[in-house]
């Protein structure tokens, strides 16, 4: 166990940077997910952490110690790949066993480590296998088990459930927490999957396009997303986003581009005519309010009720606990929980309260 | 349950005569494939007079006779005794099993290592990248060998390679390396690279990595690659002719040469290219599913 952290790491490929000086800190026994759309640098990151990707500038420290120059043998790391990437000529025990042979374990021990990591995930029926043999799911768990009899200082996740069915992908998900929870490993996860991320991490890194556009915990990130990109990333139905100008006063309004007025609790100082963005969650409207939407679908799925709606020009969702029985056509009167309304500059897209 | 009853009747007539076409004509294929094989070695009994006739079956056409087996000391009666043509033949055929073995082995060890280059690092040669130096490799054999008859007699006299083993060992690599190349980077290229990249975390160098992981996934494609060039070599005619004599010869110039000034010799032609051809059946037999297996891409997965 170890942490590890990267400070100002950059990566180029000629003279195109793809990682623009990226620093992240992760704590002993942490569980990171690294999480953006594909082709914003995070795999490309993890790889780099790995070793298997040189860094052009910047430094990674695991466990304090610089490990810039370090073949990935010599890291300590255990990695789980997309593709599991099992070797198809050995079988699950020396699957799982090929790193502590590297390293010159005396077989005995192996054999023990083995056949405990094979216990924890369900896989002593299979060890005599080999992985053609498997399913989708026991490959992914070969693949973790390979990771853990290491007992490595990190353990590094890439995209590990993006080749499973949806139904085996909200299991593994929480097998590989659960597991975390166990053995307290440094964990660095990459996904695109925001929901994978939420759901399993202590720290969320959100990158996009080679930048760190936010740090911090799940519910951090959701309830205080501190820039455009990050609010309209986490969360799922996406937040509703309204273009407009702020009017301060005595009763502080948002006003959108074709004059529909918005409550707001209180407004940034200065910010009089400012031209911003009004943004809340589809959970965070109240039925009956000062609002007033002209409703484009209704889709009850039992346990709520979510709406397509039309407001000032744009269209949102809203999420009811209630059931609602208008019909598509007419208006639905609403209002945003005024504490739960994040505002955010047009032209930066950076938070502003 | 009648009904259908019949209708399974249906399928099964149709599916057995659909079976009888189809093997008939298979076997119809394999007659084709297999008679100058039968052909050689029913010639290698026959003397002249069957040979000019175009007798074909034994005992019905032509009684079998041990001649030509016989001039080259291999027939029952002569096998015991001293026979210099069986010395020659046994000198030649040890020739290309040398020459043919050890070029193939040393094409797949120098190819697989350049195919694996190849598949997995980026080479910038001048203006040349990966896939240009592939085809450079490629376009070796589009060169006809004749023109390179006179450098190469000139240098193998120059090195003092003429009529030995290790100058035929040498040229025979370099004329199939082009295929070990091609065969061995389509084979490497079917290999996830993260299988090396997960080799490396688990603690491997790049060598072994590629010695302990990639080489054993990828040994069918190299038994196919081997197979097919000890093939090549093995019929090899043109730079054994050129640059052996005495010592160095191999079979398919001795089985040329029994076009002698008396005519040629069919039946001993016949005995020498039964057993010229007797490993490459051999071969054909036992390692075919190799063959097919290596050369089958995404085989390995």
């Amino acid at each position: 166990m170890a942490s590890v952290d990267l400070v100002d790491v950059r990566k180029a490929y000629g003279d195109h940077e793809v990682i623009h000086g990226v620093s992240i800190s992760i704590s002993d026994g942490q569980f990171v997910a690294l999480v953006g759309p594909s082709g914003c640098g995070k795999s490309t990151l993890l790889r780099m952490i790995a070793g298997l990707e040189p860094i052009t500038a910047g430094e990674i420290r695991i466990d304090s110690k610089v490990v810039n120059d370090l073949e990935p043998k010599d890291r300590d790391i255990a990695m789980v790949f997309q593709n599991y990437a099992l070797y198809p000529h050995k079988n699950v025990a020396d699957n799982m066993g090929f790193a502590l042979q590297m390293r010159r374990v005396p077989k005995p021990q192996i054999a023990e480590r083995v056949k405990r990591a094979a216990e924890i995930l369900g896989l002593v029926p299979y060890l005599g296998r080999y992985p053609r043999q498997l399913s989708g799911g026991q490959r992914q768990r070969v693949a973790m088990g390979r990771a853990i009899v290491r007992d490595p200082k990190v353990f590094l996740f890439d995209e590990p459930l993006s080749n499973l069915d949806a139904k085996l992908r909200v299991q593994m998900r929480a097998e590989i927490k659960e597991l975390h929870q166990r053995l307290k490993t440094t964990t660095v996860y990459v996904t695109h999957d925001q929901v994978e991320a939420m759901t399993m991490a202590d720290k969320i890194v959100v990158l996009h396009d080679g930048v760190v556009e936010q740090i911090g915990s799940p519910l951090e990130l959701y309830d205080r997303p501190a820039n455009l990109f990050v609010a309209g990333f986490i969360g799922s139905p996406a937040m509703n986003m309204i273009q407009g100008i702020i009017r301060p006063g005595a009763t502080p309004t948002f006003e959108a581009e074709d004059g529909t007025q918005l409550p707001l609790s209180g407004a940034p100082s200065n910010s009089d005519g400012r031209k911003a963005i009004y943004g809340f969650r589809p959970e965070h409207l109240t039925l009956g309010g000062p609002v007033k939407t002209e409703i484009a679908v209704i889709e009850p799925t039992g346990s709520e009720t979510q709406v397509v709606a039309r407001l000032a020009g744009q269209k949102i969702v809203g999420v009811f606990r209630e059931r609602i029985s208008a019909r598509p056509g007419e208006m639905l009167a609403v209002a945003p929980n005024l504490s739960s309304v994040h505002l955010f500059d047009a032209t930066s897209g950076q938070r502003l309260q | 349950m009648g009904r259908t009853g019949a209708r399974t009747g249906g399928i099964s007539a149709r599916y057995f005569s659909s079976r009888i076409v189809i093997y008939g004509l298979l076997i119809l294929w394999a007659i084709i494939c297999l008679f100058p094989i039968y052909w050689t070695f029913t010639t290698s009994f026959k003397v002249a007079v069957n040979v000019t006739q175009g007798h074909l079956i034994p005992w019905v056409d032509f009684t079998p006779d041990w001649r030509g087996w016989r001039s080259i000391g291999l027939s029952p009666d002569t096998i015991g005794e001293t026979s210099t043509p069986r010395e020659e033949f046994l000198k030649r055929f040890e020739n290309s099993i040398i020459a043919s073995l050890c070029a193939a082995a040393l094409a797949v060890v120098i190819g697989s290592c350049a195919a694996y280059g190849l598949s997995r690092f980026n080479y910038k040669f001048g203006p040349m990248r990966n896939k240009d130096i592939s085809f450079f490799f490629l376009s070796q054999l589009i060169l006809p060998p004749v023109v390179l008859a006179m450098p190469f007699l000139v240098l193998y006299k120059e090195l003092a390679l003429l009529d030995t083993r290790i100058g035929l060992i040498l040229i025979y690599t370099l004329t199939v390396l082009p295929i070990v190349i091609w065969i061995m980077r389509d084979q490497f290229d079917t290999i996830p690279t993260e299988l090396e990249q997960a080799a490396l975390v688990d603690g491997c160098s790049a060598w072994s990595a590629f010695l302990r992981i990639i080489l054993p996934i990828a040994l069918p494609g190299m038994v196919a690659a081997f197979i097919l060039s000890v093939i090549l070599c093995w019929n090899e005619y043109f730079f054994a002719a050129l640059l052996t004599s005495t010592s160095a010869k191999t079979l398919p110039v001795m089985v040329a040469s029994q076009t002698g000034s008396q005519g040629i010799n069919w039946w001993s032609m016949a005995a020498l290219s039964t057993a010229a051809i007797l490993p490459l059946i051999v071969i054909g037999i036992f390692l075919e599913r190799y063959i097919v297996k290596g050369l089958t891409a995404g085989s390995v997965k």
